[in-house]
């Protein structure tokens, strides 16, 4: 469904030291330099896959969903997204995508949502019986009711959030850029959002690439991901093995039944975290059996939990190593 | 582009969005109305100034033939301020902001969906006070124009809107190059105020370029000529040729400028 070849983006923009005596010579003479955006990534996602777009702030993330939703024009390399060159903005590819951007809207402020749907079915020339239908659909799962009916400025920022999402959807796309879709929400709108993305996922066999920095939200949606940093692809393939290949190491988490001492759990192996009453350890997978038998037998343990590193520290971890090798190979040359 | 009806149905679809906006702010009703007074009052003091004197005047043009032309100005000066300035204006502040995005996202013309997005629709009341000059102007005169004078103005009118807004279509590509282009708007503006007079005021290098660049003559002169009754039918012609290729030369930059839209923001 998307593939991509050698993607690269460039700009070409102007360097400018700070003060008064830069700002003048730059009026006369600039010195430009080229922002590596993207610099040659290749992945590719099947029909129906929701994969997770992850990196830092800055790694290329979104200037990829711009190109791929035709936005931006490769510098070099190949996109093609169900066999459209998506800078060609062709109808035919317009009406399969659609980019949604947790930080930009496309709702008309000072009229109701329902406006702006009723505007997007006429755009896409969607049939009047199939645009009420979808539309009863996306406003029952998304619980809006007769919040499209009220000014788009009156309503709060999940509400706004979830009919920026019906306006991006009544055209049914059949592949779905979601760029940070639940950012800035409350945990609870964040997780009605990713029930929402999930059923549609289901339902309509969409495919879906999402950038999200809530892990939560990948973990939730996305069996595999693919990382970014500073405009290279560092990591392609399933979640779990994402875990296993950057933090392999074993969360261990113990609850006890009367205080105990940091020197007692440390001889168990390296502690994450202690307290008294409980405590996180790290430990290789392949000891698991034996800590857990030995703290059993050592410790006043009430309760236990075995679990993976969380997703955050997994991805700093692989973000910290790409920039440490990226420094290496500079240092090389 | 795709089938014409669709677009008639989009363009009516817009237009209805802005009638629901202009409702929703029925104080601007007011607000435009007395505005465009003031304005139309402010287009007239330099004429009367001008004419006081029974010496002075514009060559070739009595006191009333020069209302006719301020006439042509206050339709045109609703025209640009109601039809094509609100959505155009839209447009730099997308560039700015980057949700440009939502519309070349979208499968229809770009350049159909930013002009017609936003409508001033109480700038409607400068009609009437165009009406009013004209009104006035041939009252003074004693004399009608004719069906002819009034079909070749309604085209020279519809020749200058196109000119308008192609111009006004190059003035926003250059918004994709540099982000303030604030300055180059308000020279847009004030250049366009000298279309109150006559062309024959401007000479030498000033007359070729209002009459071929940047072309004032065509947008009330010519429309006031033919209104009253000695506009040639080349100037016609070549007038709607002009627009003509205006049109093609603003759609060409437009083109070309998306191309370097770089959607700011994330």
């Amino acid at each position: 469904m998307i593939r991509v070849r050698g993607l690269k983006k460039h700009y070409r923009v102007h360097k400018r030291p700070p003060g008064a005596a830069a700002a003048l010579k730059a009026l006369f003479r600039r010195d430009w330099q080229t922002v590596k955006a993207v610099d040659g990534i290749d992945f590719e996602l099947g029909a129906g896959e929701c994969v997770g777009f992850l990196g830092p702030n800055g790694a290329g993330k979104t200037t990829t969903l711009k190109t791929l939703a035709g936005l931006l024009h490769p510098s070099e390399g190949e996109v093609r997204v169900d066999g459209h060159e998506p800078q060609r903005r062709e109808s035919a590819f317009l009406e399969k995508i659609m980019l949604v951007m947790g930080q930009k809207q496309q709702l008309l402020w000072d009229l109701p949502p329902a406006e702006t749907f009723e505007l997007n079915r006429a755009i896409y020339d969607v049939p009047k019986d199939v645009y009420r239908r979808r539309l009863d659909e996306l406003v029952t799962l998304l619980a809006l009711g007769e919040l499209v009916n009220k000014p788009t400025r009156q309503l709060s920022l999940g509400e706004r959030m979830k009919c920026e999402l019906v306006a991006a959807l009544v055209h049914g796309p059949k592949v779905l850029f979601l760029d940070e879709p639940t950012i800035g929400l409350d945990v609870s709108m964040q997780v009605a959002m990713r029930d929402f993305i999930r059923r549609y996922n289901q339902q309509t066999g969409a495919t879906i690439l999402l950038t999200s920095h809530y892990m939560d939200d990948v973990e939730a949606l996305c069996p595999r991901v693919v990382v970014i940093d500073k405009g290279r692809l560092s990591f392609d393939g399933t979640l779990a093995s994402l875990v296993q290949q950057v933090k392999p190491e074993k969360r261990l988490t113990l609850r006890f039944a009367s205080p105990t001492t940091r020197a007692q759990v440390e001889a168990l192996g390296t502690v994450v975290k202690f307290s008294a009453a409980e405590s996180e350890l790290q430990i290789p997978a392949a000891q698991v059996s034996a800590v857990v038998a030995k703290a059993l037998g050592t410790l006043p343990v009430r309760d236990l939990n075995v679990e993976n590193a969380p997703l955050e520290e997994v991805m700093s971890e692989l973000f910290a190593r790409t920039a440490a090798d990226t420094r290496s190979t500079e240092a090389v040359r | 582009m795709r089938g014409l009806g669709r677009y008639v149905s989009l363009f009516g679809l817009q237009l209805r969005t802005s009638g629901l906006l202009a409702a929703q702010y029925r104080w601007d009703f007011l607000i435009d109305g007395a505005l465009s007074v003031f304005s139309a009052a402010a287009a007239l003091v330099p004429l009367f100034v001008v004419y006081a004197d029974e010496r002075r005047g514009i060559p070739g043009w009595s006191f009333e033939e020069s209302l006719v032309v301020i006439g042509c100005f206050l339709l045109l000066q609703a025209i640009l301020e109601g039809a094509i300035n609100p959505g155009l204006v839209a447009v730099i502040e997308h560039i700015r902001k980057g949700t440009l995005d939502f519309v070349l996202l979208k499968p229809a013309d770009a350049q159909f969906l930013v002009s017609t997005s936003r409508f001033q629709l109480w700038r409607v009341a400068g009609l009437v006070n165009a009406s009013i000059v004209f009104t006035f102007a041939f009252t003074r005169l004693g004399r009608w124009p004719s069906a002819v004078g009034v079909l070749q103005m309604a085209v020279l009118v519809a020749a200058a809107v196109w000119i308008l807004y192609s111009l006004w279509i190059v003035i926003v590509s250059a918004a994709f190059y540099v982000v303030k282009i604030d300055n180059l708007t308000y020279l847009f503006t004030s250049l366009f105020d000298l279309a109150r007079w006559p062309v024959t005021v401007f000479r030498g290098a000033l007359r070729v370029v209002f009459t071929v660049l940047l072309p004032l003559g065509l947008m009330t002169t010519y429309p006031a000529e033919a209104l009253l009754g000695r506009l040639d039918w080349p100037t016609l012609v070549a007038s709607v040729l002009g627009a003509g290729l205006f049109a093609a030369a603003a759609r060409a930059v437009w083109l070309r400028s998306i191309r370097h839209y770089t959607s700011a923001g994330g």
